[in-house]
């Protein structure tokens, strides 16, 4: 049955999501207790454009931006497919390594939870307490997205990126 | 779109290269790769086919380091140029901060760079956004084919909306860097203009280059001496095609076509421009190309070391939250199942020790 995204959902995804330490502390705290109950190794939080939010548990092995990149692109992927077949979207994914699976739960409509889990645990108990912990955190953007606040950069900022990259190049 | 983490003091701006098939994407962010820093690029991803060609996309995370405070990087992407991949070029747009179009100058490729900028505006309306409003940047690559269009006809026919232009050669690296430059320029001014703080005022119109930071001073319509002759003039469609042209001032970029880049010394060239300098590996890959070093690893998540939460520890700080979020009863009752779960166990020995009993005094009293 597909699900027409809902104009908070719809909110969410068109405007941009400024976090501070309160709002990552309190999306920590759920996926710490998510990663105490499923066992799994790790867990990132991505926006759906592909960066990364917050990565709790042990750190992956490789580029944590580059994971996230490929993450929102695996998921992009298979809403496009979910689209052709009829669907809304297809809300979670499963990949199964022979050591290491990675669960991915789509949150809202612009934040997805990737779940690293080992032979430590299983698919069932990581489906069970990511889907319950979606839910809190949905609630948690949601927070951060109704107090609508401006990033405050300082005004020296934009000078100061064309000067690093000035200087990288 | 840029995300903006004070926890993590971290800035991610998501840039998107567009074009038409082997007009030199991948090429550019091959260059940019190259030349980076070690400790400023990540690894260069690449989805392609097995004929080497981008199937979903490129990506590189170029980290510009601690800048006022914050960590600053920029997400490169490319997208797959063929027509057929629109699916998958709709896909990498999702949240783009800024484009690169890169165009082919060849004569023969006028009408692919005309579709694919056509298809880019399509791509972008659908999700809410415009090139009228979205900082981008044109690249005309190829400079060295011997049937190049010139730069005024490339731009009449491409950059209605007088964006910052470039004339490059990516293979040799030529014009890569000026026009990245540009866009990031145009991009970190949109960042400041919406988050309210006063940043480096845009320039004067024209003909000062619109993005002039730190752009090159040779106008659009010099070329290096040594570059190859300019093609007579090409009767072309324009874009837009309806013959929409844009409000005059009212695209991100004001002021007329931008600067040519500084540095484009005519070097013989590879002819055909095409060959381009490391190759992926054949084969659909989804990691980091041969060879190539390991990015540097971020940490975006509270320090390095490992946060597993001690087990087996109670949690009364996150069940409190739960028991005040008196809107949603379902979430605040699933808890409750996962205490009651861990419990079945002991619930399933108890009601068979309780039968076994009940069964031997029955049988006792039989």
């Amino acid at each position: 049955m597909t699900r027409e995204p809902s104009s908070r959902d719809e909110n969410l995804r068109k405007s941009r999501l400024v976090f501070y330490e309160n709002d990552v502390a309190r999306l920590n705290s759920e996926i710490d207790t998510f990663l105490e109950l499923s066992k799994a190794r790790c867990a990132l939080l991505v926006d759906r454009d592909g960066h990364l939010v917050t990565r709790r548990g042990e750190p992956v092995r490789t580029s944590e931006d580059t994971i996230s990149a490929l993450i929102a692109g695996s998921f992009a992927a298979t809403r496009e497919m979910a689209r052709l077949l009829g669907e809304n979207e297809f809300a979670i994914l499963f990949h199964q390594g022979s050591r290491d699976s990675i669960q991915l739960q789509l949150i809202g409509e612009r934040t997805l939870l990737a779940t690293l889990f080992d032979g430590r645990t299983n698919l069932g108990m990581v489906r069970f307490y990511a889907q319950e912990t979606a839910g809190r955190i949905s609630e948690v953007l949601d927070d951060i997205h109704k107090q609508n606040r401006s990033a405050d950069l300082k005004p020296d900022f934009q000078s100061s990126a064309e000067d690093a990259l000035d200087k990288l190049f | 779109m840029v995300q903006i983490n004070f926890a993590q003091k971290t800035v991610n701006v998501k840039i998107v290269y567009y074009g038409p098939g082997m007009s030199g994407k991948t090429t550019n962010l091959e260059v940019i790769h190259q030349r980076a820093p070690q400790g400023n690029r990540g690894d260069l991803t690449s989805i392609s086919t097995d004929g080497d060609r981008t199937l979903f996309f490129d990506y590189m995370p170029l980290d510009l380091g601690t800048v006022a405070g914050m960590r600053t990087a920029f997400q490169l992407y490319t997208v797959p140029g063929q027509v057929y991949y629109n699916s998958t070029r709709k896909l990498v747009l999702q949240g783009v901060d800024g484009i690169i179009f890169v165009a082919d100058s060849s004569a023969s490729m006028m009408n692919q760079n005309l579709e694919s900028l056509r298809n880019l505006e399509e791509n972008l309306n659908e999700y809410g956004k415009s090139l009228s409003t979205l900082p981008h940047v044109i690249q005309f690559n190829k400079r060295d084919l011997p049937d190049a269009m010139s730069v005024e006809e490339l731009a009449r026919a491409m950059n209605p909306h007088k964006a910052p232009q470039f004339e490059a050669i990516a293979n040799t690296g030529q014009g890569v860097f000026p026009t990245l430059k540009a866009l990031a320029a145009g991009v970190l001014r949109n960042i400041m203009n919406e988050s309210g703080s006063k940043g480096t005022p845009a320039p004067a119109p024209t003909p000062a280059p619109a993005v002039s930071g730190h752009a090159p001073a040779r106008p659009a319509q010099q070329r290096p001496a040594g570059f190859p002759q300019q093609a007579p003039a090409h009767p072309m469609p324009a874009y837009p095609p309806q013959g929409v042209a844009p409000a005059a001032g009212a695209g991100f970029f004001q002021g007329g076509p931008g600067p040519m880049p500084q540095g484009m010394h005519p070097q013989g060239g590879q002819p055909g421009g095409l060959q381009l300098a490391p190759k992926m590996q054949p084969g659909l890959q989804l990691a980091p190309s041969g060879g190539r070093p390991q990015a540097r690893p971020i940490s975006m998540g509270e320090g390095s070391a490992p946060a597993r939460p001690a087990p087996a520890r109670p949690r009364p700080a996150p069940k409190q939250q739960q028991q005040q979020r008196a809107p949603a009863p379902a979430k605040a009752a699933a808890p409750e199942k996962s205490s009651r779960g861990r419990l079945t166990p002991i619930f399933i020995v108890v009601g068979a020790g309780a039968g076994a009993l009940l069964a031997w005094v029955l049988m006792s009293v039989l």
